[in-house]
């Protein structure tokens, strides 16, 4: 890398601790600590939670899902917006005048202690483990472009992410978010720009999306109804609407972000950005994708994107195959171009038979190029042994390395570190939260001074980071850990949101129907994900639906004293006027 | 309350003219 790149890339580190601390105030509290004071605005908080959500994995993971597979992704986000209107509508009210600093400490409110650990703890265990996830994927990748170890790499996104999360509290975590946004999206902005100046002179950027329409990669409706097929708009509107109520409204991350505002309104609009911004964002990373596709047809692509197990194939016992593959591969790479460049032709002179002709042909030698990739990969799979092996993830840094010029490389090198650390500050300042106040303050010392407290918090900050980077760095050895305690999270998303379904809008639901909900709820998901091959995105339906009516009846036929307030109490009287 | 209500109406707007331009911009390039 360019000595350039590496400046821009410690300039970028240095002035996220420096910016992260100065900005903190209040810190010495904790309303201050964990809720910025209750003073931050709606479009810091509304720019926070965006940047949260985009983590390093969208921008490696899902440009490369671009690339191979086109816009369909797309479809897994329309529900967003409809998600955010529920929320502002009921659970927001809800959280905001309930004076709390976590969603669980709300359901003890509401119901009982035993929902609000099982809750808490299961977000703890959760989290913790997809932290590590989150921040494996670009360790590994920057480990390839830094030539440093992944230990190393984890480290350096990790470390100065820790600084200021535990020194400067949400604050810190809101107000670094807000750069960390500003740069990412400058980032794929100028990727879509360097993108389409790297096509040949005669092919544009409808050119681009012609070929890609070829292929099917501008496919974003898919309306067929099928429970096992994970992206479609069904799955997409239905589905996907269950996953985003629960995730920005039952989820420490998200929900403490729209606690730090000063009122229900402001927390609305902050939520609310995203129902605008959201869609058109993801649309972006993927056209990113798709303007790479484009342009690897006409610069010939890599077989392989991931040098590093191109080299061990050419270097290993199965060299002669991989490079006969690799001739083949070339030879329909060149046929793709020479079909690409008559589909441009036949659409820049407007003649519409020909250009179906050549649109048929050119999709047909996409998928000899496919084929031959796919064959490559199976022979990746054959000598590491790696049966989940797929270099999609590669597509991305390998343009951004071998393509772009010294001092962009940097600045796209700080964008994924961007991704990473505003991801990384959001879990970490949630999980220390639930932490101190769901358990420390619960159930170890219910009473001490703001500073004990806040010296807690900062140990769990750098607890929990210390346990994810051991995680994301020995990622593939806890790789069978890591899928079971995913799993296990995801068994419950749906079902925590049938609990949060039951809080406010099922006023005769008690603790003991929430939680026996709770527990049969998460038992059907798994069931389901063990018997059936329904898509993931489902179980989040079934999750919510079983919880609400098995702690409907549940509640009435076990009766329970009340031990917190009622949502008459709670909710129904701040709503009206905010 | 009638201000969230034009509010959350705007943003069903959006979304419609957002999606109704996928679809078309899925026509016109499939």
């Amino acid at each position: 890398m360019h000595a350039l790149d590496w400046v821009i890339v410690a300039v970028y580190l240095t002035w996220m601790i420096w910016d992260g601390i100065r900005l903190t105030r209040r810190s010495g509290e904790l309303e201050g600590y964990f809720l910025g004071g209750r003073s931050l605005p709606w479009w810091a908080v509304g720019l926070s939670v965006m940047a949260t959500q985009l983590s390093a994995i969208t921008l490696i993971g899902t440009t490369g899902q671009g690339y191979a597979d086109g816009m369909r992704f797309l479809q897994f986000y329309y529900a967003l917006p409809i998600a955010m209107i529920v929320l502002s509508a009921t659970l927001v009210p809800f959280f905001h005048n309930a004076k709390v600093f976590t969603a669980y400490e709300f359901l003890e409110r509401r119901f009982d202690v035993k929902t609000r650990a099982f809750t808490g703890l299961l977000f703890l265990l959760s989290r913790s483990m997809s932290l590590g996830v989150v921040m494996s994927a670009p360790a590994v990748f920057l480990s390839v472009v830094l030539g440093l170890s992944v230990t190393q790499t984890v480290l350096l996104s990790a470390v100065p992410t820790i600084l200021y999360t535990m020194l400067g509290g949400v604050q810190a975590v809101a107000w670094t978010d807000v750069k960390q946004m500003v740069l990412i999206v400058f980032g794929l902005v100028a990727a879509v720009v360097v993108l389409v100046m790297s096509l040949p002179a005669d092919v544009g950027f409808v050119d681009a999306l012609t070929l890609a329409g070829a292929t099917g990669r501008m496919r974003l409706f898919d309306f067929r109804f099928d429970h096992t097929e994970q992206y479609t708009f069904w799955s997409g509107t239905i589905a996907a609407l269950f996953l985003f109520c629960s995730y920005f409204g039952t989820d420490q991350s998200q929900v403490q972000r729209y606690l730090t505002t000063p009122s229900v309104a402001q927390a609305r609009s902050s939520l609310l950005m995203s129902a605008y911004w959201k869609i058109p964002l993801q649309a972006l990373v993927l056209l990113v994708g798709i303007l790479m596709f484009a342009f690897y047809t006409f610069a010939s692509p890599p077989m392989l994107f991931d040098a590093r197990h191109d080299r061990e194939l050419r270097d290993g016992p199965r060299a002669a195959e991989y490079n006969a593959l690799d001739a083949r591969f070339a030879a329909a790479a060149a046929a793709r171009t020479a079909a690409a460049r008559e589909v441009t032709e036949a659409r820049q002179r407007g003649e519409a038979e020909r250009l179906d002709a050549a649109r048929e042909t050119f999709n047909a030698r996409d998928a000899d190029v496919r084929a031959l990739h796919d064959d490559a990969r199976t022979l990746v799979r054959q000598v590491t042994r790696q049966a989940d092996y797929n270099d999609v993830n590669y597509v991305f840094p390998t343009f951004i390395t071998t393509r772009l010029p010294p001092g962009l490389v940097g600045l796209m090198i700080a964008a994924i570190f961007a991704a990473a650390m505003s991801t990384i500050a959001g879990e970490l300042s949630a999980l220390s939260t639930t932490s101190v106040i769901d358990f420390y303050r619960r159930f170890v010392r219910p009473v001490a001074t703001d500073a004990h407290y806040l010296f807690i918090s900062k140990v769990a900050t750098v607890f929990w980071g210390a346990l994810a980077s051991v995680v994301a760095v020995r990622a593939a050895d806890l790789s069978s850990l890591i899928q079971v305690v995913n799993q296990f999270g995801s068994f419950f998303y749906g079902s925590i949101l049938g609990v949060f379904i039951l809080a406010v809008a099922v006023p005769r639901a008690n603790g003991n129907g929430a939680f026996v909900g709770l527990l049969a709820g998460m038992g059907l998901v798994a069931a389901t994900a063990a018997y059936t091959n329904t898509a993931f995105l489902w179980h989040n339906v079934i999750g919510a639906v079983a919880v609400v009516i098995v702690g409907y009846i549940v509640s009435l036929l076990w009766k329970q004293q009340s031990t917190g307030i009622r949502n008459q109490e709670s909710g129904n009287r701040a709503a009206p006027g905010t | 309350v009638s201000g969230m209500r034009a509010t959350y109406v705007r943003v069903i707007i959006v979304w419609l003219a957002v999606l109704t331009g996928l679809y078309l911009l899925q026509r016109y390039f499939s």
